[in-house]
């Protein structure tokens, strides 16, 4: 391992990191009233999507129907904004560690990379359709919620790695 | 004082430039603790890693700490903060469908649009995961629209449904916290012993 | 290394103890500020005469609530038309302020003379009520001036002589002379509304 210290991403100390974090939280809350966010601005996009596609369908439908503003786009959302800051700001740091290279998948070493990317989507999926329910992702929910003192983001924080841990014994060839 | 703009201290206009800088400084917190990466993050289910760990318990037990701090100095109204409002058995199991997503896919939603910004093709596939999840999930919608909707607490705090004060949530959770980082140091140190071809 | 962390683990858990001391009451949370209560309080802007409250109360003014701050004893022998009574002490319970603070209505404090009264409009704007007054003078005044109206002096200006025809109607008013209609007056309605609740921020994952 000493052989490749040299190749070893550069990270920040992750208790500063986390530091740095609970003062964003801290800050948005101050300036905004309310927190960080990733999901909400997924559920914009498809709420847009589909409005374009078939404006109809979307009018009509009891779920799609609730997220469309009447006099503006869904993409004219506080979340989509700060989303598109997390891809800037991501690239920002990407930039400044060395990080950023054409596509590529990362796998573990026992996994392809088809495999991989098929696990990825399916985790997506299932993390889109779970975070409907749980009214937000780890950031919106588990992070924002917790730190807020809401009871439902302990609730979605317990539950999200509580069954992480139960069920990371049957994708263990994915990872390790 | 704060929050500043519900109080129109900043007025709306300025709402969107201030989301792209939050996002901004949030993606840039999240790609440079490595949080781009999936093994980074799956590696807090398998021991080698605890990042995901370290990161997210400090944010939250600074920001507990840190929000009753802000409340008692007067910079901010917590009763004027959005609280996320419950939902018990909905949310329950959107956190176990998600756990189960978070282990399957590596990444959760915010970290997933870090790796796609570093050119992570795995991320990109998440989020088009994403993407479809809340599009069956929508399309999905009137079949389960009476349990989505069920259990519905309101925008509850967990002072309001233990009627323990705040001081001891952000003293239980500092204190668990701050055990986990110990024994998680120790467990990573084991854990690393046995794979080496994983650069940390 | 080591000991760095040992030194941050102790600061955060030495912050976190903090919060426990750091509580405050969340009473007085909504109360002004002592500088703008000052200056509210220097302004004679709160006082209405016994005149224009008797001409709202003939009138029928809807957004008039009138609240008698003397005691219950008092307040069952003699007061004025629809009067509520919520004595000084109960003005800090949830239930005297329930009459307080109600949207479109102009309250009206009164009392003996002024001087209660003026204590329960002091208490009831530290609380952060607003649209608040108080008769001048109060029930004596009341008596001196409306029930039994005094005739000005021949040398009295044509405004005086106003005033006292006014005042004379009123009294016929008050004591009975107006014996047509047993009206049923109708407040404004009244949409209980404890205390102004401040939006809060909307949001979302």
């Amino acid at each position: 391992m000493n052989k490749n210290n040299n190749k070893r991403p550069h990270y920040l100390n992750p208790y500063f990191g986390g530091v740095l974090l609970g003062l964003l939280v801290i800050a948005t809350f101050y300036i905004t009233g309310r927190g960080l966010g990733a999901s909400g601005a997924v559920k914009s996009t498809v709420v847009e999507t589909v409005e374009t596609l078939a404006p109809q369908h979307a009018e009509s439908s009891p779920y799609y129907s609730k997220y469309i503003p009447k006099d503006t786009s869904p993409m004219n959302n506080w979340l989509v904004f700060e989303s598109f800051g997390v891809l800037l700001g991501g690239l920002l740091s990407g930039v400044i560690y060395g990080r950023v290279k054409k596509f590529r998948v990362e796998h573990g070493a026992h996994t392809t990379s088809a495999k991989r990317l098929v696990f990825a989507v399916l985790g997506g999926v299932l993390f889109g359709f779970g975070s409907q329910f749980g009214r937000g992702c780890t950031s919106g929910a588990a992070l924002v919620g917790s730190a807020s003192f809401s009871f439902g983001g302990v609730i979605v924080l317990i539950s999200i790695f509580g069954t992480g841990y139960a069920v990371a014994y049957f994708f263990r060839k994915l990872w390790i | 004082m704060g929050p500043l703009i519900p109080n129109d201290i900043i007025t709306g206009d300025w709402n969107f430039v201030i989301a792209i800088l939050i996002g901004i400084a949030f993606g840039f917190i999240l790609e440079a603790s490595g949080f781009s990466s999936s093994r980074n993050l799956a590696g807090v289910f398998y021991g080698y890693n605890f990042v995901v760990l370290r990161v997210f318990f400090t944010a939250v037990i600074v920001a507990m700490v840190g929000l009753l701090y802000f409340d008692y100095f007067g910079w901010l109204d917590l009763s004027k903060i959005f609280i996320l409002p419950t939902f018990l058995s909905p949310m329950i199991l959107g956190g176990v469908i998600m756990g189960v997503g978070f282990v399957m896919g590596g990444f959760c939603p915010g970290t997933s649009f870090t790796g796609i910004a570093i050119g992570k093709t795995d991320a990109l596939f998440f989020a088009i995961g994403l993407f479809l999840g809340i599009f069956i999930f929508g399309e999905a919608y009137p079949y389960f629209a009476n349990f989505y909707n069920s259990g519905n607490m309101g925008n509850v705090t967990l002072t309001d449904v233990t009627g323990i004060a705040a001081p001891w949530f952000a003293l239980g959770f500092t204190v668990i916290a701050l055990a986990a980082f110990w024994v998680t140091a120790e467990i990573e140190k084991k854990v690393r012993k046995n794979m080496k071809e994983y650069k940390f | 290394m080591n000991r760095n962390y040992l030194f941050l683990t102790l600061l955060m858990l030495v912050l976190a103890i903090g919060t426990f001391f750091i509580k405050k009451d969340d009473v007085y949370k909504n109360q002004i500020k002592p500088e703008t209560l000052l200056q509210v309080i220097t302004q004679p802007s709160r006082y209405v005469t016994t005149d224009q409250v008797a001409k709202r109360i003939i009138e029928k003014d809807p957004t008039l609530e009138l609240i008698d701050v003397r005691l219950p004893g008092d307040f069952d022998k003699f007061t004025l038309p629809d009067a509520i009574n919520v004595p000084l002490k109960d003005i800090f319970t949830d239930k005297g302020q329930d009459n307080l603070g109600i949207e479109d209505l102009n309250v009206v404090f009164f009392s003996n003379d002024d001087i209660i009264a003026d204590q329960a409009w002091v208490i009831a704007t530290r609380l952060g009520y607003k649209n608040m007054y108080v008769m001048k003078g109060g029930l004596n005044c009341w008596i001196e001036t409306i029930i039994n109206p005094t005739m000005p002096p021949e040398t009295a200006s044509e405004i005086e002589f106003e005033q006292f025809r006014f005042r004379k109607a009123a009294s016929l008013y008050f004591t009975g002379g107006s014996t047509t209609q047993p009206v049923s007056v109708t407040k404004a309605k009244v949409k209980v509304r404890r205390k102004k609740k401040e939006k809060a921020a909307s949001g979302g994952c």
